[in-house]
């Protein structure tokens, strides 16, 4: 809804405007692309921003919800910086461009932007990955099926997406090899209507374990629980909401990378670098198991968690064979960068269509 | 159940619980255009009844208290638009939009304490002997007061709209103005009254969305919705019977387009998301080429050849 956004922006921003930070404390600024209470994508960057406000002292947060990633985004920075803010936290992938352009107009400030590929003289990435942690649930569906049938609940089609779908995929191969993943695509971010009803779809077809990655796990979870099925969450983790439904998930944790990054920032050692987290440093975490969960299956998955995190075992590594049976990894091969990080394939066992 | 039940009754049940909210709203909106008003802010109007139904039912536990809140936040935001574009004669575009922006603020500020909290929403309706007929039974036994109550909504509001004298003032109204002000009507006050009569069903069709169809509130979760209601109302050609077909085409096309993709039928996703918009578009095409004028009210009509 680009349209109200605009209108929430400029009244939000206006908003930003009228607090007038005193320029001795610390200010940062952080600008989301919808809404900061959306349980989802958004929420994980504002408990981010509490967790620096909590525990880097002397510093004061701004933050803006629901700007769209257009030019609106340079004025609501810009805002922010005349406001008193030194570091502005880009939250949202097309806010790139802009933070670099509007970085060379304030080489005082510091930028950091959430999963980009470029840095500008004073402009740094962070990003996470989460693959690892969607895995480890995966195995939790594959454990807690009964049908064999899993389904994925998707926005689009783009390789962090398609990323999630394979490791969720094998996670699940790996204790339940029959089991398939039928993906559904939403075409959007944040549809509860149609993601209620891709749930409802796909829970009619057989289905009884759905993974997701559209902005919120909640719409889903939700309907799982009063359909009687498991999902497992991403981003939040939504299980108060949905307590019997929710299997467990891979959350976010910005909050430590974050205030590593205002601290350099403060001491003056900063330099801006492209930060990649995982489920090693804590960046993301497996979230706690639910009661459908068994006993000897959290052993499972915590025991091949220790795996990965000593590095006994690759997540991306062959034997990786597509959809169509084709062989795309040999066994013990490593998954080079590139084939990773522009992924445009479903590993075998998944049901649906990239194009 | 046997596969034809499960595969045709699921699709039928499910094209009916997409186009549910669509359909008060586009009641709604065909009434309110058929007096010579459009109405932009349905989307807003949608926004607030979703968020103050679900509310309604987070607190009292009850989705029919739900409704009737929807309906109330629905009618109140639709003063706005009255006041506005029949009021001080402020144009109706504008004045829409406005209601929309408002609505979508109002809904977000209100409903942000709202997310995650846990309703039970309706159960389905008792179908009794008709659940044993094959399709038709497992169509019924599937629906949802608010279903149901869209369905009877269309009969009771198309013969309200053109058998009873109230229903033939509206019409004059949207038809002409001054003809009906010579016949002692007063087409400010009709034009009022089918505002809030727009705002309390599409009040009604955002509590349906939140409180029954997703069981959810989020921000901005109409998502154009509302909009689709205004543009469908031309493939409905302004005529309230017309509303069913219109609403299914697009709920059945939306739901299909799921299901597809859930039955693991190898189709583009992406075409498929097309697909409700793309129908809706051929429909209106083949309307406008047969009809040219196609069932616009000349007062509604004249706003757009002046």
């Amino acid at each position: 809804m680009r349209l109200p956004r605009l209108f929430t922006a400029a009244l939000l921003a206006a908003t930003v405007l009228g607090t007038g930070a005193p320029a001795s404390a610390q200010t940062i600024g952080y600008i989301y692309v919808g809404p900061e209470k959306d349980y989802g994508y958004n929420t994980s960057h504002d408990l981010g921003r509490q967790h620096v406000e909590k525990t880097v002292k002397g510093t004061k947060t701004l933050h803006v919800e629901n700007i769209p990633e257009t030019a609106e985004v340079t004025k609501v920075m810009e805002r922010m910086i005349k406001s008193g803010a030194t570091i502005v936290f880009a939250t949202s992938y097309g806010y790139l461009d802009y933070a670099i352009e509007l970085g060379k107009k304030y080489p005082k400030v510091a930028f950091m932007h959430a999963g980009g590929l470029k840095l500008g003289d004073n402009v740094g990435t962070y990003w996470a990955n989460s693959d690892d942690a969607i895995y480890l649930a995966g195995m939790a569906a594959g454990a807690v099926t009964k049908s064999g049938k899993l389904g994925f609940i998707a926005a689009f089609p783009i390789p962090q997406v398609i990323r999630s779908i394979n490791a969720f995929t094998l996670g699940a191969q790996s204790v339940n090899p029959k089991v398939t993943t039928t993906v559904v695509w939403t075409g959007g971010w944040l549809l509860p209507a149609k993601e209620a009803e891709a749930s409802n779809a796909l829970i009619d077809a057989g289905v009884d374990v759905i993974g997701e990655q559209v902005d919120s796990p909640i719409t889903i979870a939700q309907t799982a629980e009063k359909r009687g099925i498991h999902v497992v969450g991403k981003d939040v983790d939504v299980s108060k909401f949905a307590p019997k439904a929710v299997l467990t998930g891979a959350s976010w944790n910005w909050g430590p990378t974050m205030v590593k990054v205002v601290d350099e920032i403060k001491a003056g050692t900063w330099k801006p670098s492209h930060i990649r987290g995982d489920l090693k440093d804590g960046t993301v975490n497996l979230d706690p198991f639910g009661p459908a969960v068994t006993e000897p299956v959290r052993k499972r998955i915590i025991a091949k968690k220790a795996e990965i995190l000593d590095g006994k075992f690759v997540v991306w590594s062959g034997p990786l064979i597509a959809q169509d049976g084709q062989e795309l990894l040999a066994a013990g091969k490593p998954m080079s960068m590139d084939m990773l990080e522009s992924m445009d394939f479903f590993v075998q066992g998944v049901v649906g269509t990239i194009q | 159940m046997n596969a034809i039940d499960i595969v045709l009754g699921g699709f039928l049940i499910s094209a009916l619980r997409s186009a549910t909210p669509l359909l008060f709203v586009l009641m709604g909106e065909t009434l309110t255009q058929r007096t010579g008003i459009v109405n932009l802010g349905v989307e807003g109007q949608m926004l607030v009844g979703a968020m103050a139904g679900y509310a309604a039912t987070a607190m009292s536990g009850n989705p029919w208290l739900g409704l009737a809140a929807g309906a109330g936040a629905g009618f109140a935001l639709s003063w706005v638009h009255a006041l506005l574009a029949v009021g001080v004669h402020a144009n109706a575009f504008a004045s829409g939009l406005a209601v929309w922006m408002l609505g979508f603020g109002l809904s977000a500020y209100y409903g942000s304490g709202l997310v995650g909290a846990k309703i039970d929403g309706f159960a389905t309706i008792d179908a009794g002997a008709i659940a044993t007929v094959p399709v038709i039974g497992s169509v019924v036994a599937g629906m949802t007061p608010t279903v149901a109550g869209a369905l009877l909504l269309v009969p009771m509001a198309s013969w309200w709209f053109w058998h009873t004298r109230t229903g033939l003032r509206w019409r004059a109204v949207g038809e002409a103005p001054a003809a009906a002000r010579t016949a002692g009507v007063h087409p400010a006050w009709v034009q009022v009254q089918a505002i809030v009569l727009g705002g309390v069903l599409s009040g009604i069709g955002g509590a349906a969305l939140s409180v029954d169809y997703t069981r959810t509130w989020a921000e901005g979760m109409s998502a154009g919705r509302g909009l689709v209601a205004v543009g469908l109302v031309i493939v409905a050609r302004w005529n309230p019977w017309w509303t069913l077909p219109a609403a299914l085409l697009f709920g059945g096309t939306e739901a299909l387009s799921l299901r597809l993709q859930a039955a693991q039928v190898p189709v583009s996703a992406q075409l498929l998301h097309i697909l409700p918009y793309v129908v809706s578009l051929a429909v209106l095409t083949i309307v406008c080429l047969r009809r040219r004028t196609g069932g616009t009210p000349a007062g509604l009509a004249a706003v757009f050849d002046r």
